[in-house]
């Protein structure tokens, strides 16, 4: 039984129906949040600190954060993650062809525009009953792959990576800076950092060689990406039934030269990742539980098996199964489902924290059940609208344009992590001559270049935390690589065969239809439902990684992801005086689930469009 | 002297997208061999990238843009970039947003400068706008100035050849 809260259970079959003698199924009362001694605390000690980061940098767009830090004690009290700009890409979809949404959607994020493309051309092809030839499908999953290729690193070095450089580590813990450069990395041999030390000088912003290399790095697989896409991060090329790329052998041979140049780095990168976050365990096994929570994640899978995709909704679990991402949701480290169906099932957005309305207050509920006569509750993205309501910042009340996801009504977060750790566990990967899933890891192998062929595995951890997180994503990179490398082959295998069709013809249908694209973001899970009638779209719902990473309290209490991880927090930096707290592992915390917010806000922040004096920046004082 | 031309900004937002139309609009015209006129508009870390490779060095690029500074709107400026940066935590920043997708003029000054790709002499050709919000046409006060913004680039790129 995959559900613990929702009134839906499943019989022999796997049909799913409503639990017998439930008078209103889905109803719930919300839970009042209480801040009273909260607020008497911070009225009456010194050492209670509100902590406001507004914007929290070296994020992609809106993202503030409300903590209350108990400095004495060293724990945050309170927590709020806050998405500052309305989204609206639900309300500027709806009206529009459905085949709008493919560039429309795309506009979420300037970094993975292609994967909301994709994720709509998903949606597209389940309501037009179409799917793309093999061909189509295979040059999907390359592009993406290596679109997570420029992603991954992205984060780890210029992002997240300067958390844990020379230049924080020594001002936050000197003593920490001390040992580190005593510290032999146990994997210089690979990767050419002597010691740990030179890792975080690596790491440092702007001069470090590691956060320099990053940068570079983030070149080839874009490259790769603009030969198979026509451009990058917002391709024209991808359509209902496939693409409409024109592609050779040689396209394939340029993005397998561009990928041989990223195996030996990626080597690299996964030990070099390893050996920090084995450091930091070693130095102060508190810092485990930096950013820890549960490990509750959800994730859609992806990069779908030419053969089995055919995108309708009937045989998603089959399909669903057979992506070299293998779908699934973890509730406390146990993987509970890895069918699509129980995973749209449980999904829910709630709003009692948002600036939003309550859809459901007409009463009328659109849809009672999917497709397959299974249960749907009046949260589920297929009955929710968007119905935006500016209101005054409470923390007892509304403080965010972010909805609050919940499966089966419990707090689960998204992250490439999330679809290693589904992958590993579920054991479903198809056969391949690269990777393995055992059950409990991930193990692939990965060629000789300059350096020699080397064996990874990546191993469900006993904790989940910040370094975790990161650790995962660097795995993630070798990951996707041989994932790409895979698809290479599969697109020689299938031009020798004479399969060249990359897409399947289509006409818009009239009637009413429903879709829903179960796709993945480099951050992690992404979905868009799609409700069409007369060739319109009637209702777009998108929900992505961040959504559900950084959502308020839900209507039963429960701290969002961020809130949790950053609730969970010791506060382990050295300080003297209050006023030289900076709450490095807060921000640790947060950024190790890779915070990207275009997409979960809007993309036009108004003040991010003008310029601002170019002649007398003041980059810092807003920075 | 070798000059490179473009106009930065979102496309269809309305007066903000100015250098981005009068950069399509450029492109279609011929200019004397010193001068390039490109897209710049697909990222400061990727144009930093493509500088430092392209086997053309530049001497001078001029720009165009929008930005809200309080003058009247339609106003046209032409000034040179003083090339103050910010500090190393504002330049990460500028690295950051560049890297998630912010396209504007100011990133791609500071992230073309630390990267050292930047030519010596920058020149900003840029307009007051009167509306931000989403559009696909010019406020009039704006559309009136496109083509005296041309000519100022024109005459910008020329006198760079007679230096």
């Amino acid at each position: 039984m995959c559900f613990k809260n929702l009134p839906v259970e499943f019989d022999a079959q796997g049909n799913a129906h409503l639990k017998g003698g439930v008078v209103d199924p889905f109803a719930y009362k919300p839970r009042e949040i209480k801040r009273d001694k909260l607020e008497e605390l911070l009225a009456r000690n010194g050492h209670i600190k509100d902590v406001s980061i507004s914007p929290v940098t070296r994020v992609a767009g809106a993202l503030s954060f409300h903590a209350v830090a108990d400095l004495q004690a060293r724990k945050f009290l309170d927590a709020n993650s806050i998405a500052t700009i309305f989204r609206g890409y639900e309300v500027i979809l709806k009206g529009r062809d459905p085949r709008d949404a493919i560039y429309i959607s795309s506009r979420a994020c300037g970094v993975c525009g292609g994967v909301h493309s994709t994720a709509a051309c998903e949606a597209i092809e389940m309501a037009f009953g179409i799917s793309p030839p093999p061909l189509g499908t295979v040059l999907r999953n390359l592009a993406l792959a290596l679109d997570f290729l420029y992603d991954h690193p992205l984060h780890l070095f210029l992002l997240a990576g300067p958390d844990y450089s020379q230049v924080v580590v020594q001002a936050t813990s000197p003593a920490m800076w001390e040992k580190a450069q005593l510290t032999e990395a146990p994997n210089a041999e690979v990767h050419q950092f002597k010691t740990i030390g030179d890792i975080m000088k690596g790491l440092n912003p702007l001069s470090g060689k590691l956060y320099l290399d990053g940068l570079k790095m983030t070149r080839t697989p874009r490259e790769a990406y603009s030969v198979l896409f026509g451009k990058y991060p917002h391709p024209q090329t991808v359509v209902p039934g496939g693409m409409s790329s024109t592609v050779t052998i040689t396209d394939f041979n340029e993005t397998y030269t561009r990928l041989q140049k990223m195996i030996d780095w990626t080597k690299r990168m996964i030990l070099l990742w390893d050996d920090l976050t084995g450091f930091f365990y070693e130095y102060n096994p508190e810092y485990k539980k930096v950013g820890a929570r549960a490990a509750n994640m959800i994730d859609l899978g992806m990069w779908d098996d030419e053969n089995s995709y055919d995108a309708s909704y009937a045989r998603c679990n089959e399909w669903g199964e057979r992506r070299w991402a293998t779908p699934g949701a973890v509730i406390d480290g146990q993987l509970v489902t890895t069918k699509l169906q129980q995973i749209n099932l449980g999904l829910e957005e709630f709003v009692e924290h948002s600036y939003y309305e309550d859809w459901n207050q007409n009463g009328k509920q659109r849809y009672m059940t999917d497709p397959m006569g299974a249960p749907l509750s009046p949260n589920h993205p297929w009955n929710k609208e968007t119905l935006p309501k500016p209101s005054k910042e409470s923390w007892k009340d509304r403080y965010t344009w972010d909805t609050a996801p919940r499966w089966d009504r419990q707090v689960v977060e998204a992250g490439c992590y999330a679809r290693i750790w589904t992958t590993a566990a579920a054991g479903l990967m198809p056969k391949n001559d690269f990777m393995e899933a055992t059950g409990h890891s991930l193990k692939f192998h990965m060629p000789k270049t300059m350096l020699r062929e080397m064996n990874f595995e990546w191993k469900i951890p006993p904790v989940w935390n910040a370094f975790e997180r990161n650790r995962a994503r660097a795995y993630c990179m070798g990951y996707n690589l041989m994932i790409a490398y895979t698809m290479v082959l599969k697109a020689f295998d299938l031009l020798r065969r004479g399969e060249d069709k990359v897409s399947t013809k289509f006409e818009v249908p009239m009637g009413e239809r429903i879709g829903v694209g179960f796709w993945g973001a480099g951050r992690g899970y992404l979905s868009h439902h799609l409700v069409l009638d007369k060739g319109a779209i009637v209702n777009y719902q998108i929900v992505t990684p961040s959504t559900f990473n950084a959502s308020p309290k839900d209507p039963f209490g429960n701290p969002g992801p961020y809130e949790e991880a950053v609730l969970n927090t010791p506060i382990l930096e050295d300080f003297d005086k209050h006023s030289d707290f900076t709450g490095v592992d807060m921000l640790r915390a947060i950024r190790s689930f890779d915070p990207c917010m275009p997409c979960t806000t809007h993309i036009y922040g108004g003040e991010r469009e003008i310029v601002r004096e170019v002649n007398t920046c003041a980059c810092s004082a807003e920075g | 002297m070798m000059v490179l031309v473009s106009g930065i900004g979102y496309s269809n937002m309305s007066d903000m997208s100015f250098g981005r139309v009068l950069y399509g609009k450029m492109a279609e015209m011929s200019w004397p061999p010193h001068v390039h006129v490109e897209d710049l508009n697909f990222g400061p870390v990727m144009i930093y990238q493509w500088l430092e490779e392209y086997p053309v060095k530049f001497d001078r690029l001029i720009l165009v843009g929008a930005a809200k500074r309080g003058r009247e709107p339609g106003m046209l400026e032409v000034y040179a970039w003083d090339g103050r940066m910010p500090d190393e935590a504002g330049i990460q920043a500028c690295v950051g947003e560049a890297i998630t997708g912010v396209i504007s003029l100011e990133n791609l000054l500071i992230v073309c400068k630390q990267f050292g790709v930047l030519p010596e002499d920058v020149t900003i050709i840029e307009i007051e706008p009167q509306n931000e919000e989403y559009g696909l046409e010019f406020s009039p006060v704006v559309a009136a100035r496109v083509g005296e913004a041309i000519e100022l680039v024109k005459s910008e790129a020329m006198r760079a050849r007679c230096r």
